[in-house]
C-alpha cells in the first residue's frame, strides 16, 4: 500500500494559540481512517489545513506523492480531495439536483461563450453531469427525493446525504468527511455508515471525523487519536480501545466524561 | 397616411425603459455572486462618455463607438473588481460608490475632453444617423407611413429592443450553465463552494466586469439615443436607483432585475396624475415592498408556481 496522503509534522497557529501541533501521520490508499478525540481537539481544524482553508502555519501537507501547501482550496478540490462540513452547508436555496450539479465544476470545462451559444460539446457535458448526478442522488440513497425541491427543504437525514453526494461529485481520490451521522438517531446512523462503505469500494479513501465511538470502531481500519491539538495514538481499533493515553483523554483521569 | 397612434413621446419613454433594463441586468449580474456594487452609474457614464467622445471628436461610426464604450467599461470592471474583492457586503458598496464618485468627478473636471459640467452636445442619435443613411439610398419614411420623427423614435426602440432581448436571453442561457451554477453557489456560501472547485475570484470578478460592460453598454446607448450627456445624468442616486430595481423586483432571479426597471421606469408615468405626490407615492410603495415582501415582487420560488401553473394548463 501507497499513502495517499501523509502530513509532516504539521502545526497550525492561531495567533499565539497552537490549535494543532506536530501532526505527522499518513493515509494509505483505499483504508478508512478514523479521527477521534474529545471537543475541541482539533479534528476539524485538521480538516480545514488539509482542505487549505486554513494554511498550516508549519509542516507540510503531501497528496498524491506532490506537496499541496500554497494551493488555493479549488485548486485542492481539482487534485482530488473533496469534504463535509460539520454543520452541513449545503446550497440551501438551490435545488437538491443542481447542488450535485455544482460539485461537478472542477470535473467539467465549458466557459461563458460555450455555455451562452449551446456548443455540441456543451451539451454533452451537461447531459454527463446531469446523469452523474443522478447516479449519485441513487448511490446515497435519495433516489425517491424530487431533484427539483429546495434543499433546505430536505429532512436533516437527507441533507446529509446530499452533501455526501455533491462531494462526491468532484471524483475526489480522499473524501474527508466530517461527522456525517452527527445528530442521527440509531438506525440513520447505520444507514450513513453503510453509505461509507459503498463510497470505499468506488475506490475512494476515506477521512472520517466521528464521535460514535461504536461505529468508529466498527467501520474504521485504523484510528488517530487527537487530544488538545495533538496527535496522542495512532493504530488499529482494537489498539486503541486498549491504550491507556485515549481512555485518560476520554474519561479523564479520575471521572466520566459525556464524550466517550 | 402616418400611422397616427405611434406617440414619438410613448416610444422615448419605452427606449428609456429599456436602458432602465439593461441597467436592471448589470446590477442583477453582479448581485448574482453576492457582490454589492453601488459603481453601476460609473461604469455607464465610462460607456456613454467613450461612446459619445469616440462619434463626436473621432468621427467613428456609432455601433463601433457603443462596443468600444462597453468594452472599456468591462475592463474598468475588472480593475475595479480585483482589489474590491477583498470587501464584501456595505463596505463593497460604499468602495464602489466612490468609484462612481470618481468617474463623475473625472468627467466634470476633465474640461478639454469631456466639455465638464456642460457635458457633450451634439452626439449622433442613432434614429437619425439611420434615417439620414436611409434617405441617401433612396427611402423616406413617407413611404412606411410615418413621420419623420415617429420613424426616429421607433427606430432607436427598435434597436434598443433587439439589444436588450439579446443581453437578456444571453444571461437567461448563462444562469442555467455550469458558470451561471457557480455564481449561485458563491452567493449561496463562498467557503462550499470554494470547496467544491469553484474559483471564486474569477468568477466574482467576471461577473463583476460583466455586469461593468452590461452598465456600459447602456449607458453608450443611452448617449446615442438623447444625443446630449453630461455628468449630472451618472451621480450617485443614478446608482442608488439602479440598486433599487433589483431590490423591488427581486435579486434571485434576472427577471426580478428586468421587471423592477420597467416598473419602476414606467411607475412615475403612471403616477402622473397625482402630481406633486408621486415622488411620496413612490417611496412609499418602496417601504411598504421591504415590509411585506423583502426579497422583492419576483423570486425563484414564484416563478416555480408560474412555470407548474402553465404546464398544468397545457394539455
Amino acid at each position: 500500500m501507497k499513502a495517499l496522503l501523509s502530513l509532516e509534522r504539521v502545526g497550525k497557529s492561531f495567533g499565539g494559540l497552537a490549535a494543532l501541533a506536530d501532526i505527522s501521520f499518513s493515509v494509505e490508499a483505499g483504508e478508512i481512517l478514523g479521527i477521534i478525540g474529545p471537543n475541541g481537539a482539533g479534528k476539524t481544524t485538521l480538516f480545514n489545513v488539509i482542505t487549505a482553508f486554513f494554511p498550516p502555519t508549519e509542516g507540510t501537507v503531501i497528496f498524491d506523492g506532490r506537496p499541496i501547501g500554497g494551493l488555493p482550496p479549488h485548486a485542492i478540490a481539482h487534485r482530488g480531495i473533496s469534504r463535509t462540513f460539520q454543520n452541513i452547508r449545503l446550497f440551501s436555496a438551490m435545488s437538491v439536483e443542481e447542488n450535485v450539479m455544482v460539485g461537478r465544476h472542477c470535473r467539467s470545462r465549458a466557459g461563458v461563450w460555450r455555455g451562452v451559444l449551446r456548443t455540441r460539446g456543451q451539451r454533452g457535458e451537461e447531459r454527463e453531469i446531469r446523469e452523474r448526478t443522478r447516479e449519485l442522488l441513487e448511490l446515497v440513497g435519495l433516489e425517491g427525493a424530487d431533484p427539483g425541491r429546495e434543499a433546505r427543504a430536505l429532512p436533516y437525514g437527507h441533507q446529509r446525504r446530499l452533501e455526501i453526494a455533491r462531494s462526491l461529485a468532484a471524483e475526489p481520490r480522499l473524501l474527508l468527511l466530517d461527522e456525517p451521522a452527527a445528530g442521527m438517531n440509531e438506525a440513520e446512523t447505520r444507514e450513513v455508515f453503510e453509505l461509507i462503505r459503498r463510497v470505499r469500494l468506488l475506490g475512494v479513501t476515506i477521512l472520517l471525523i466521528e464521535h460514535d465511538m461504536s461505529l468508529v470502531m466498527k467501520a474504521c481500519d485504523r484510528l488517530v487519536v487527537f487530544n488538545f491539538g495533538r496527535m496522542i495514538a495512532e493504530g488499529p481499533p482494537a489498539a486503541i480501545r486498549k491504550d491507556p493515553r485515549v481512555i485518560e483523554a476520554y474519561l479523564g483521569p479520575e471521572e466520566g466524561s459525556e464524550d466517550a | 397616411m402616418p400611422v397616427e397612434w405611434l406617440n414619438p413621446y410613448h416610444l422615448q419613454v419605452g427606449s428609456f425603459l429599456l436602458i432602465n433594463v439593461l441597467l436592471g441586468v448589470s446590477i442583477y449580474i453582479t448581485l448574482s455572486t453576492g457582490q454589492l456594487s453601488l459603481g453601476n452609474a460609473g461604469f455607464m457614464c465610462i460607456g456613454a462618455y467613450t461612446a459619445a467622445l469616440l462619434s463626436t471628436k473621432c468621427g467613428l461610426p456609432i455601433p463601433a463607438g457603443i462596443a468600444l464604450g462597453a468594452v472599456l467599461a468591462g475592463s474598468a470592471g475588472v480593475l475595479v473588481g480585483l482589489p474590491s474583492l477583498r470587501l464584501s457586503g456595505v463596505y463593497l458598496a460604499i468602495a464602489t460608490l466612490g468609484f462612481g464618485e470618481v468617474i463623475r468627478a473625472v468627467a466634470v473636471n476633465w474640461e478639454t475632453l469631456t466639455g465638464g459640467a456642460v457635458g457633450v452636445a451634439a452626439v449622433p442619435q442613432m434614429g437619425r444617423v439611420l434615417l439620414a443613411n436611409l434617405a441617401d439610398a433612396g427611402f423616406a419614411p413617407g413611404d412606411a407611413g410615418l413621420r419623420p420623427n415617429q420613424f426616429i423614435a421607433l427606430s432607436v426602440f427598435l434597436i434598443l429592443l433587439a439589444v436588450t432581448a439579446l443581453v437578456i436571453a444571453f444571461f437567461l442561457r448563462l444562469d442555467r450553465t455550469r458558470v451561471g451554477r457557480a455564481y449561485a453557489a458563491i452567493r449561496l456560501d463562498e467557503k462550499a463552494a470554494e470547496a467544491m472547485g469553484i474559483p471564486v475570484t474569477y468568477y466574482k470578478v467576471l461577473a463583476f466586469s460583466q455586469g461593468a460592460m452590461v452598465s456600459g453598454l447602456a449607458g453608450a446607448l443611452f448617449a446615442h439615443s438623447t444625443s446630449y450627456i453630461s455628468p449630472e445624468d451618472f451621480t450617485y442616486h443614478r446608482a442608488v436607483e439602479i440598486l433599487v430595481y433589483a431590490v423591488f423586483g427581486g435579486s434571485g432571479h434576472l427577471l426580478g432585475s428586468v421587471f423592477g426597471a420597467a416598473a419602476l421606469t414606467l411607475l412615475p408615468e403612471a403616477l402622473r396624475f397625482v402630481s406633486d405626490y408621486r415622488h411620496m407615492l413612490y417611496g412609499l410603495l418602496l417601504v411598504l415592498m421591504m415590509i411585506y415582501r423583502p426579497q422583492g415582487v419576483i423570486d425563484p420560488p414564484l416563478l416555480r408556481r408560474l412555470h407548474r401553473a402553465r404546464a398544468e394548463e397545457a394539455p
